[in-house]
């Protein structure tokens, strides 16, 4: 490994770290908001379900730099707090991803056959217990593999919070690139190192998949 | 709330967001053409016999594909700066290698979807390899894969904002110098989402033009 | 004494838009009759029974369950549903849940059983249906005749006063009918009330007690089993009937 990846490594290895984390919490927090914003516009929630359908169409219209920006400029501005980049970031994560996993759950729920639900409603169950019981478990497990595809997107998007200034792996690469002026090793270790966690992560989703999937 | 919406100065700068939506345009139109012409040359490699053509394009799109867009700019800003292009071309380049890697796969899948026996009648009737992918499978595949195309085009375009970061004065970068003079923060960053929905929806729309690919496409113009 | 039926349907009639479905449907069911409906596609048997456990919505007329209305606004569904099982034609059990889990979810879940006791009255019901070694497997892994006796246990596990079958042999493979039917034969001699939409004449001669015929949404006729196979009383019945027994 070339000498001045060495010699930063402890750094780099840092700005993965927060890269990580950073994907973690959005995924979770991104995948419970998406299945309950698409739960709510499949069934049709009065009034909740036009907030949501507003709210999918205009961050899906919306890049994710927008999005950011308005995370961490827009929203303090507008409402009077300080903004720490972190927080920004996660939120903007968060909202992103959940516009894309809500439309995703959605056409998972289509998938369970109608025949499913009248069996379940035929033996006494009440319509939210048989979406609780029934369509839910089955619908999340047939969309793994597409939930999976946004996760590995967004991994690769925490790289656009180095834009807001917070030091994951492609912030801090840069940083080190300012005092090193070595490009190309530099940049060609963090775009090996995005290479790896997106095929790990591709990987889980598929064996959680293979061991999950059900054929409704 | 002592914030006060005020919309004034975004118009009074409407000069400034012309001609970033102008070079955000530009920027989508070229590296969309040019992921397009990747993609159907990787696509169409990874559909033939040839293993050593399949792999290539297989380790093509893998490689592009889990490689972060802005680590694709910065890779040609700031990596190959001895190359000494103009920003402007260095987004086209990261948008269109990147993108190119999605065009690819659905490409080779379109291809892969259209029947075997449409190309050995087309043989069985004297046109040549090229012909008959030129004339019979390009044009079924296309009809096909066009929904998801869309959605790789409205990508591209709302990706083109990522050129902001390395200096391209596109639609992003004109609404963060705006934001620098007037302090408008929220107004602006509305604005060009608006600017940039609107962009998405026409192009979107504007494919439904391609015959036969109507059916479906809005259903499945997910995701991007 | 007479009781009243346990399930009385008055001029039910349902359209879906401008389509008229059903057609002043009347008919009473008795507590422990075995009734089959029978009829060509499209003439509504499925839809009726349906709008027995409430499934199915209808415009007019009324459906009585113990006196209970079914159509009533009012009226709790579910817990109505727990005393009126149900069994598909396409057995419909739940894919992510083993065979057991499928029999227990209704009973801890709708009757508020505790899982102990759901878990030991499924194994009994298993058992009855000659499933107990399956109790784990997936639906997925097992064969449609023993998809549809675990669905036929499903319903039996809410101790219901009456069960519906919507063409429970339809999906299966010829190999598989009897294994179903003989199911449902030992029900019926256990004195459940019994209203069976299918076309196995064979099984409704032998244990119908009235034969239902439909038509077009219309019942046309409903003759006891005997009478119905020798000497129908309508048209339409008798053309139907030479056409299903000819094979």
């Amino acid at each position: 490994m070339p000498e001045v990846i060495l010699k930063n490594l402890p750094f780099l290895l840092m700005g993965l770290r927060l890269t990580a984390e950073i994907a973690f919490v959005s995924i979770i927090g991104g995948t419970v908001l998406g299945v309950l914003v698409g739960v709510v516009r499949y069934f049709r929630v009065p009034v909740l379900a036009q907030v949501a359908d507003i709210y999918i169409i205009f961050v899906r219209g919306t890049p994710l730099l927008v999005v950011l920006f308005i995370c961490y400029f827009g929203f303090p501005t507008l409402l009077g707090y300080q903004a720490r980049a972190y927080y920004a970031a996660v939120l903007g994560f968060i909202l992103f991803i959940a516009a894309y996993l809500a439309e995703d759950i959605r056409a998972g729920l289509r998938t369970v056959r109608p025949g499913l639900v009248q069996a379940a409603l035929a033996t006494g169950l009440a319509r939210a217990q048989v979406i609780r019981l029934v369509v839910l478990p089955i619908a999340l497990r047939n969309v793994i593999p597409t939930f999976f595809n946004q996760y590995v997107r967004l991994f690769k998007f925490t790289s656009v919070a180095s834009v807001i200034g917070v030091n994951e792996l492609t912030g801090s690469a840069m940083l080190v690139n300012g005092r090193e002026f070595a490009p190309i090793p530099i940049i060609g270790f963090i775009a090996l190192t995005y290479l790896v966690c997106c095929f790990v992560i591709s990987m889980v989703g598929r064996l959680l998949y293979s061991r999950l999937a059900v054929r409704a | 709330m002592s914030y006060k919406l005020d919309w004034a100065p975004i118009w009074n700068n409407r000069d400034l967001i012309i001609e970033g939506f102008v070079t955000t345009v530009e920027l989508s139109a070229l590296g969309l053409v040019l992921a397009l012409a990747i993609g159907v040359i990787v696509g169409t490699a990874g559909s033939t016999n040839s293993r050593i053509l399949r792999s290539g394009s297989a380790a093509y799109v893998e490689l592009m594909r889990n490689t972060p867009l802005l680590v694709h700019m910065y890779i040609w800003y700031v990596a190959l700066a001895f190359l000494q292009l103009p920003p402007f071309m260095c987004a086209v380049f990261g948008l269109a290698l990147y993108s190119g890697a999605y065009v690819a796969e659905i490409v080779r899948s379109g291809i892969g979807a259209v029947p075997q026996g449409q190309r050995l009648v087309a043989l069985a009737t004297g046109l040549t390899s090229a012909q008959a992918l030129l004339l019979v499978v390009y044009p079924q595949a296309l009809r096909m894969v066009t929904p998801s195309l869309a959605s790789i085009c409205s990508q591209l375009i709302k990706d083109s904002s990522l050129a902001s970061v390395i200096t391209v004065a596109e639609l992003t970068y004109q609404a963060t110098a705006i934001e620098g003079q007037t302090f408008r923060t929220f107004e602006v960053y509305i604005t060009i989402s608006l600017l940039y929905l609107l962009l998405v929806t026409i192009v979107t729309y504007g494919l439904l033009l391609v015959p036969g690919a109507r059916d479906d496409l809005e259903q499945r113009v997910s995701d991007a | 004494m007479t009781e009243e039926p346990m399930i009385i349907l008055d001029k039910v009639s349902k359209s879906y838009g401008p389509t008229v479905v059903l057609r002043d449907c009347t008919i009473s069911i008795k507590r422990g009759e075995v009734v089959v409906i029978c009829g060509p596609s499209g003439s509504g048997k499925s839809t009726l029974i349906k709008c027995i456990n409430g499934l199915e919505p209808y415009q007019s007329g009324s459906i009585r369950v113990e006196g209970v209305e079914v159509g009533a606004r009012t009226t709790n569904l579910p817990a109505l549903r727990t005393r009126i099982g149900m069994v598909f034609q396409h057995f419909e059990l739940y894919p992510h849940m083993s065979a057991l889990d499928n029999i227990i979810l209704a009973q801890v879940h709708a009757l508020k059983r505790e899982r102990d006791e759901a878990e030991t009255r499924a194994r009994k019901l298993l058992d009855r249906v000659g499933l107990s070694q399956r109790a784990d497997a997936r639906p997925a892994n097992l064969s449609g005749g023993q998809q549809q006796r675990v669905a036929i246990a499903r319903a039996l596990a809410l101790d219901p006063k009456a069960m519906l079958f919507d063409e429970p042999t339809s999906a299966l493979d010829p190999e598989m009918i009897s294994e179903v039917l003989d199911v449902m034969v030992e029900l019926a001699g256990e004195g459940m009330t019994m209203l069976v939409v299918t076309h196995e004449m064979g099984f409704a001669r032998s244990v119908a007690d009235r034969i239902v015929f439909m038509d077009r949404g219309e019942i046309v006729e409903e003759t006891p089993t005997d009478q119905f196979f020798s000497a129908p009383k309508s048209q339409r019945a008798q053309e139907f009937l030479s056409k299903v027994l000819a094979h």
